[in-house]
């Protein structure tokens, strides 16, 4: 090996170690960030219902969001549904996430045979657990 | 001259990163299609995930004092194996962050603590499979001299028999490849939570890095017996036809595993059944581009 051809491959050598150290550099303080500015919050969990109920072949698709706005991760998050109509609980479901992070959405549908609008629709989180 | 040089020195620095991603694959694929690595990278707390990193770098660095990942001739220094290792680290997480935004797994709602969780965590075994990248399918290119020496004398000899025997090998071997690592995979949830996610332009993107990874590591990757592969013989001669016809075979290889399974059934509707064996066939044609190798 020439030294002219050894100071050119230390040039790539250079060039591509840098990337490399930029990267990884980015990798560690982006979790020193996530580190500093880590909650310490248990989840807080809410759902609500979007406003436009589809109807399609006599069923009704109720649609949901469910967001994590605290700071752990909540796992099996179950949500319920309860659909009353004239003071009586006529049809129920129930939905489970898997896993919500803090700041995540997560979305679905509860589907009734009867029409929602006709009764007073309940969604509340039933239920987590901490991973 | 120097210009020469100069571009051949980027070129074998160039080879040396793809050798490297080649290997990750190799090692890395069957825990990219984890999802309980996934869970883990999405739940862990940033104090382990500085953990995990510093691991990473303890055993990549002495895998690189060992042997490294690219073809070094002058020195066993400890400044050069730090270098290395931190290449190493970069290329499997850069790759890892590639498949994962591949495979719907990072999306930009995914929190970025989430994300960071899952790069960091798939990217451990992906970085060893980068330092381990020569010891995987061993190095023989220091006999390329001999093997360009005797070829000639091959080729002369041979005769459309060979071919056609030369072809039944490539076919066999990534035959052997792709159900060895399909195997793996096609029994397990992974494959219909992934296919549910991709829709039709990520079905193509997934088609197209296919295709490249199994070029790169059969053909620029420079791994054991790449010099022997660019002068084999058989009908699929040309790199990019024959890459084509292992990516059919891997998909067969896949479609075959995933029936075997019970994952899919004849009654499934046909576009199940592509998208499910295309999800599989990304590890189904590394393995198979690894067999071609190894025969």
């Amino acid at each position: 090996m020439t030294k002219t051809e050894q100071a050119k491959r230390s040039i790539a050598e250079w060039v591509t170690f840098s990337i490399a150290s930029l990267i990884l550099a980015i990798i560690v303080s982006l979790v020193g960030y996530t580190w500093l500015n880590e909650k310490n919050q248990p989840p807080i969990v809410s759902v609500t219902k979007k406003q436009t109920i589809r109807e399609i072949n006599g069923q009704f698709y109720v649609p949901f969001e469910v967001v994590n706005s605290g700071g752990d991760t909540a796992e099996s998050v179950q949500i319920m549904a309860e659909l009353l109509i004239n003071g009586k609980v006529t049809e129920t479901g129930e939905q489970q996430i898997d896993f919500l992070s803090s700041g995540e959405t997560e979305e679905g549908a509860f589907i009734f045979s009867q029409n929602p609008r006709q009764g007073q629709l309940n969604l509340r989180v039933g239920s987590y657990k901490l991973p | 001259m120097t210009t020469k040089r100069q571009k051949n020195v980027w070129r074998s620095k160039i080879n040396d990163i793809i050798r490297g991603a080649c290997g990750g694959f190799l090692f890395g694929i069957p825990l990219l299609y984890t999802m309980e690595v996934w869970w883990i990278g999405s739940l862990v707390k940033p104090q382990l995930m500085i953990m995990a990193i510093a691991f990473m770098f303890i055993v990549v660095y002495l895998l690189n004092q060992i042997e490294g990942f690219r073809k070094r001739r002058d020195s066993w220094l400890a400044p050069q194996a730090t270098m290395d290792t931190v290449e190493a680290i970069a290329i499997g997480l850069a790759c890892c962050a590639f498949v994962l935004l591949l495979l719907r797994e990072l999306t930009p709602e995914t929190s970025l603590k989430e994300s960071l969780g899952k790069i960091i965590f798939e990217s451990v075994p992906f970085a060893l499979g980068v330092a381990l990248a020569n010891q995987l399918l061993g190095d023989t290119r220091n006999g390329d001299a001999e093997a360009q020496a005797i070829d000639p004398v091959n080729s002369t000899t041979k005769n459309k028999g060979d071919d056609l025997h030369a072809t039944f090998a490539d076919v066999s071997g990534t035959l052997i490849g792709a159900t060895m690592i399909a195997f793996n995979i096609a029994p397990t949830d992974e494959i219909p939570m992934l296919a549910a996610a991709a829709s039709p332009p990520w079905q193509l993107a997934m088609i197209a890095t296919s295709l490249l990874i199994s070029y790169g590591i059969v053909f620029q990757a420079g791994f054991s017996d790449q010099q022997k592969r660019k002068q084999q013989k058989g009908l699929f001669q040309r790199p990019s036809s024959e890459t084509i016809m292992s990516y059919l075979v891997s998909l067969l290889a896949s479609a075959f595993m995933l029936w075997f399974f019970q994952k899919l059934t004849f009654s499934d509707p046909w576009t199940m059944w592509l998208d499910h064996t295309l999800m599989l066939g990304l590890p189904a044609t590394i393995g198979g581009a690894a067999g071609r190798l190894a025969i």
